[in-house]
């Protein structure tokens, strides 16, 4: 199943190399409720985060992804990784945050997860975009002339999405409050999540504080709890998402 | 003669060798007062009145500037102890203090708080908000700050530009924005050495941000929009998370930040 999701996520990636550059405007399928999304942020010469002097974020990106990857695929979901090694692309570098959500708007995914670490924090950071909300960016010039034109603009796909967005926010964050994880929720600023057609969350992982002990994100059962909790919280969530109005589909400008 | 402790009587002479050899009588007052006692009258008496008023007066003078160099010792011990004294003093203000609101982050439930501090600040609106986003900062770097941040200036410079924006050169307007043409951008120019020492991740960098956002949000009404750079350069992200590429709009992120909880309700999702 593991070369399976390779292959999906080389013929992604292809098929966004093929459309550089273009703008394009089509309408969105239904999505598979039976497809998610995982990207393991970072990756490459981007460590992100430093967890400790032997680890970075990335490594901890991957470690849970893969983790979540497998419960997944246990309970029937298929599931495209934009990262399943250090590096994923031909060229030896990490796919760009364009590529990343480019990558899972193809896939109709039913969710899309956003994996990250921290050294700082408590328990689990659940982010959503904010789009919709008085955070949401200032929309700069001619951006409204591209949504006059009939495509969404690359910055705003999340827009159609974003109620579904906080909806399997919450659906997760409650799955990891029963699972006695410490749990913060918020609008983050962040791409990819803005480019996302999907519901789509951030889900940081940071060190575990209860105590007088403090369980580090390294820890592997820690992180086979929360994998387990958003992996619940997912075949909840699969039979609850709603279809999104017909919407385009956005490209990014520079061409992936 | 005869000396009795206590009583004082007239006797008189001849058996002493003192005493006249013939005729004559000598009557001696022996006082009816101690021995001591009596020395001391004797002597008395034989000390001239001004030496004794001056006697007086000596003493009085000694007593007196023995209290007065006990007093300039302490006087002379508290100004030593106030040179060696190394607590700094308080910087010379031009203005009075007035009250700010703050916008706290704490990062162990991703909330933002509003708290008023009591801060003199310049008039100039740009280096008011320069320094109280400074001041912020300050908040961050006490060792009981609830978000942690590295001590040092953060702030290089605050640019407060008028919207719309007009390119003179070529003649039209810049609109920064196709919304909120009102009010003011502020252009938030951070210290590369404050991104650099920035902890990493999601949270930890969006409370910074709003936080700041917060703060300018409820101290300066003139401001519609916040943008930063670092360096005087556009940066990505704050420290591989936040974007910094967007201008945000100059809103109260106490809501925003404290609105979203976990419903445990399964229909929907928490706004």
């Amino acid at each position: 199943m593991h070369w399976i999701d390779g292959r999906l996520t080389r013929a992604v990636i292809a098929a966004c190399a093929l459309t550089a550059g273009y703008v394009s405007a089509q309408t969105a399928p239904a999505f598979n409720r039976e497809m998610v999304v995982i990207d393991a942020a970072h990756g490459g010469p981007d460590g992100g985060a430093r967890i400790n002097d032997h680890l970075e974020e990335k490594e901890v990106t991957l470690a849970v992804a893969g983790r979540l990857r497998s419960l997944l695929v246990a309970r029937g979901f298929t599931v495209v990784s934009t990262r399943s090694g250090d590096l994923e692309s031909r060229s030896g570098l990490p796919l760009t945050s364009d590529q990343r959500a480019d990558a899972a708007n193809r896939a109709h995914a039913v969710a899309c997860l956003v994996i990250h670490a921290s050294a700082s924090g408590n328990g689990v950071y659940i982010g959503t975009s904010p789009i919709g909300s008085a955070l949401a960016a200032v929309p700069q010039a001619g951006s409204q002339a591209r949504a006059a034109g009939g495509a969404v603009p690359w910055d705003r796909a999340q827009e159609g999405y974003i109620s579904q967005s906080l909806g399997l926010a919450n659906q997760v964050g409650t799955a990891l409050s029963r699972a006695k994880v410490p749990l913060a929720m918020g609008r983050v600023a962040m791409r990819p999540l803005d480019n996302l057609m999907c519901p789509a969350i951030s889900i940081e992982i940071a060190t575990l504080h209860g105590g007088s002990d403090a369980t580090p994100v390294s820890d592997e059962d820690y992180q086979q709890r929360v994998a387990e909790a958003i992996a619940g919280a997912l075949i909840l969530w699969k039979n609850q998402a709603e279809q999104p109005e017909s919407v385009t589909i956005p490209r990014p400008e520079g061409g992936a | 003669m005869i000396f009795r402790r206590g009583q004082g009587k007239f006797k008189r002479g001849g058996s002493r060798k003192d005493e006249p050899a013939e005729g004559g009588t000598l009557a001696t007052f022996v006082p009816r007062v101690p021995w001591r006692k009596s020395a001391i009258v004797q002597f008395e008496r034989s000390i001239p009145r001004y030496q004794k008023v001056l006697f007086y007066v000596l003493l009085a003078g000694t007593v007196l500037m023995g209290f007065f160099l006990f007093y300039e010792r302490t006087q002379a011990r508290d100004r030593l102890a106030a040179q060696g004294d190394a607590t700094p003093l308080f910087a010379p203000v031009s203005t009075s203090t007035e009250s700010f609101t703050l916008d706290l982050a704490n990062d162990g439930d991703g909330s933002v708080t509003s708290v008023q501090r009591q801060i003199a600040l310049p008039l100039e609106p740009s280096v008011r908000a320069r320094a109280l986003l400074e001041r912020l900062m300050a908040e961050y770097a006490l060792p009981e700050a609830k978000h942690p941040l590295a001590s040092g200036a953060a702030v290089d410079d605050v640019f407060l530009l008028k919207l719309p924006i007009v390119d003179a050169n070529s003649d039209t307007t810049t609109q920064a924005s196709d919304a909120g043409q009102e009010g003011e951008l502020a252009v938030v120019n951070l210290r590369g050495s404050f991104v650099n020492q920035h902890p990493s991740g999601v949270e930890v960098e969006m409370l910074t941000v709003l936080s700041m956002i917060g703060t300018i949000h409820a101290n300066f009404a003139d401001i519609t929009q916040v943008r930063f750079l670092v360096d005087g350069q556009p940066k990505e992200t704050l420290a591989g998370h936040a974007d910094l590429g967007r201008v945000y709009p100059s809103v109260d992120t106490t809501a925003i930040a404290n609105q979203m909880q976990p419903t445990g309700d399964a229909s929907g999702g928490s706004q």
